[in-house]
């Protein structure tokens, strides 16, 4: 098996292969020669410079290393040739297997546009709307009554939240298509408007699929990932404090039945909004093993990756539906490289000091180690803390005791926003939303925090300094020069 | 020993007996300060004072204790005059470097402007996310080195401020 990937989710694969006895080839770019993928694979080889388009995204170079090293199959990961059809045919076309849905299928469910069409096709909810472009405010108000308020202008050619206006009733509606009409003519050159229903503080809430090739699918349960900053996912966890039985029965029958639609096979997953009402609707399909997969794995006890890799190797799936109990609660923290007092700009750099932490229901897929610098050229994601507990209270203090534990040196990290997300009143009663986290940051209130005795913090502080003579500390300061210390001290002042 | 530090902004004296593993009879500003210290591996150390356990990380310039990170400076005497011809002090001109590659968005001062210590200077745009650049020291801008749009290396120059 050949992982075309790296990070922790190269390791997470190479690790599930050790486990089924299968010999793992690791490839690396210049930067990740040193990465912790590399020393627990059985072979190693090159791609080529840091920069992906030039090492993780050459899918030619990798077809070359998995003929060299006499590969039978090559599993994606995440990101990077994950969602790339191509690459996926040119693996069937060389004769190796390609861990994941077949090019075609990928094809249709990849693309946003083609995927709505499939939705459609399959009958799967989206959210209500015109399609096209509304002629004027009296068109808008019949379409806005057949689908019901409130309701969204968005300008069509648009994006960024211009010409974007959520109106409540009949009455606003034409002074409001008026104005995002007129705004979107001033931001984007084209007044044209469309109106869609207003998903009032929806939650993110996705389906996890696995298909075999004999048309076996079934649904794995939700992954709640609302919280979220940029459209980015920060938090997950499964299952979702507002999915019961027979919501969940009906968003996993709608995304398997989307996926067998198009000959879907492997891992993949369907994300939805859901408002309040527990109305569903269809957001996007990924055709690919997701950065989340492990709270899944915790409250169903299967290994996604050994599922995937029987399932490529032509086997049926071994699990029927019904056998299939969700048990517990888990929660993911990405753990990223940057600095939340900063805007979470990206905080590459030496890791200088790793104290991970451990312990009951505690999982840790990650890929850093002390003395390991954090390269710039990729995602700064250091590791995915998962915590796993009978309930979704203990799940959170599980988690806030493990990232007490958790001590990442040399550059900044998100750990502090975690804390304050899982001792947030609204996280904790399950009251979150996409828009839940911007607003807990606007509110910028402190963390409350444990009161350390400022005299003890100056002895802790001497006591290190007082053996750093024949320390670490030392070691470093000799191996760079004392420039490249200040230069560092400076950078982190700003 | 005596280690002089200045923690968060606080000047203290600390006085170390000779043996600094087990029980370590310390005074703080004179105060004393009795812990039970044991140093697990390099940087890792904990300290029991009174009963009370504190686990305590060395990170850099700092020291974690409870998930909380304590910025300190040793200002040991012998090695202060070193430091000041590295020209680490809060007097004459400091550079504000680029922290990583980037292109400038926003120039926020002028050659000449009188800045506040923490005042922004320049914002910088890498990996799709905006970084302002903050003044290192209250002062005069002496020379703004990039223009609107310009990129940036690691380490370079944006502005120097005197």
């Amino acid at each position: 098996m050949l992982i075309a990937n790296r990070g922790e989710i190269a390791l997470r694969v190479i690790r599930a292969c050790r486990e089924m006895g299968l010999a793992t080839v690791a490839v690396y770019s210049d930067a990740d020669r040193g990465a912790l993928h590399v020393p627990h694979a059985d072979e190693a080889y090159r791609l080529g410079p840091a920069p992906a388009a030039e090492s993780y995204l050459r899918g030619d170079l990798i077809l070359e290393i998995a003929r060299r090293s006499g590969t039978d199959a090559i599993h994606p990961g995440y990101g990077f040739l994950s969602e790339n059809a191509d690459f996926a045919e040119a693996c069937a076309v060389a004769g190796v297997t390609f861990i994941g849905p077949p090019a075609s299928a990928m094809r249709v469910l990849g693309s946003k546009t083609k995927a709505r069409q499939a939705a459609d096709a399959a009958g799967m909810p989206r959210v209500p709307g015109s399609v096209t472009g509304l002629a004027d405010a009296e068109e808008a108000v019949r379409v806005a009554a057949g689908i019901g308020y409130p309701v969204m202008l968005k300008a069509a050619a648009g994006g960024g939240g211009k010409g974007m206006r959520a109106v409540f009733g009949a009455a606003e509606l034409p002074a409001a298509f008026a104005a995002a009409s007129s705004e979107a003519e001033r931001s984007f050159g084209s007044g044209e408007v469309y109106l869609e229903k207003l998903i009032e503080r929806p939650r993110h809430i996705e389906i996890q699929l696995m298909a075999d090739e004999h048309g076996g699918c079934v649904y794995l349960g939700e992954r709640e990932c609302s919280v979220q900053r940029r459209h980015q996912k920060v938090i997950e966890e499964a299952p979702s404090a507002v999915v019961g039985e027979e919501l969940r029965r009906r968003m996993g029958a709608a995304a398997a039945r989307l996926a067998l639609s198009a000959g879907y096979v492997n891992a993949g997953t369907v994300e939805f909004l859901v408002d309040a009402a527990e109305n569903f609707y269809f957001l996007e399909m990924n055709t690919r093993l997701q950065v989340e997969h492990p709270v899944t794995e915790l409250v169903t006890g299967l290994d996604l990756v050994h599922m995937q890799l029987r399932v490529a190797m032509g086997e049926p799936l071994a699990i029927a539906q019904e056998d299939i109990v969700l048990r517990g609660h888990a929660i993911e923290c990405r753990i990223y490289a940057e600095d939340p007092e900063n805007n979470f700009f990206p905080s590459p750099g030496l890791i200088t000091r790793l104290v991970q932490p451990g312990g009951p229901g505690i999982r840790e897929d990650c890929a850093v180690y002390e003395g390991w610098r954090v390269p710039l050229d990729y995602d700064p994601m250091l590791s995915k803390l998962v915590a796993f507990a009978p309930t979704r209270e203990m799940a959170i203090d599980r988690m806030l005791r493990a990232l007490d534990e958790y001590v990442i040196g040399g550059i900044k990290t998100n750990i502090g926003l975690f804390r304050r997300i899982l001792m947030d009143e609204d996280f904790r009663s399950a009251r979150i939303d996409t828009g839940y986290l911007e607003r807990l940051l606007a509110e910028g209130t402190a963390l409350p925090q444990k009161a350390v005795l400022e005299d003890v913090v100056a002895l802790a502080a001497a006591l290190f300094s007082a053996s750093t003579k024949s320390e670490a500390v030392v070691a470093e300061v000799a191996v760079e020069s004392r420039w490249a210390v200040a230069g560092r001290r400076e950078g982190l002042r700003l | 020993m005596t280690v002089w530090l200045d923690v968060g902004g606080k000047k203290v004296r600390v006085s170390l007996p000779g043996s600094r593993e087990g029980v370590v009879a310390a005074e703080v500003d004179g105060r004393a300060l009795t812990a039970d210290v044991r140093m697990l591996r390099p940087g890792v150390m904990s300290l029991v004072v009174e009963g009370r356990q504190y686990r305590c990380v060395l990170d850099g310039d700092g020291v974690v204790i409870d998930g909380r990170r304590f910025g300190f400076e040793v200002e040991d005497p012998r090695s202060l005059q070193g430091r000041r011809g590295a020209g680490a002090g809060t007097d004459g001109p400091r550079a504000v470097k680029a922290p990583m590659p980037g292109r400038v968005v926003r120039i926020l001062v002028k050659a000449g402007d009188e800045v506040g210590q923490g005042q922004g200077l320049v914002v910088i745009e890498a990996m799709k996310m905006q970084n302002e650049l903050k003044s290192p020291k209250a002062g005069r801008v002496a020379k703004v080195a990039v223009a609107v749009d310009d990129t940036v290396g690691s380490g370079d120059v944006l502005v120097v401020v005197e």
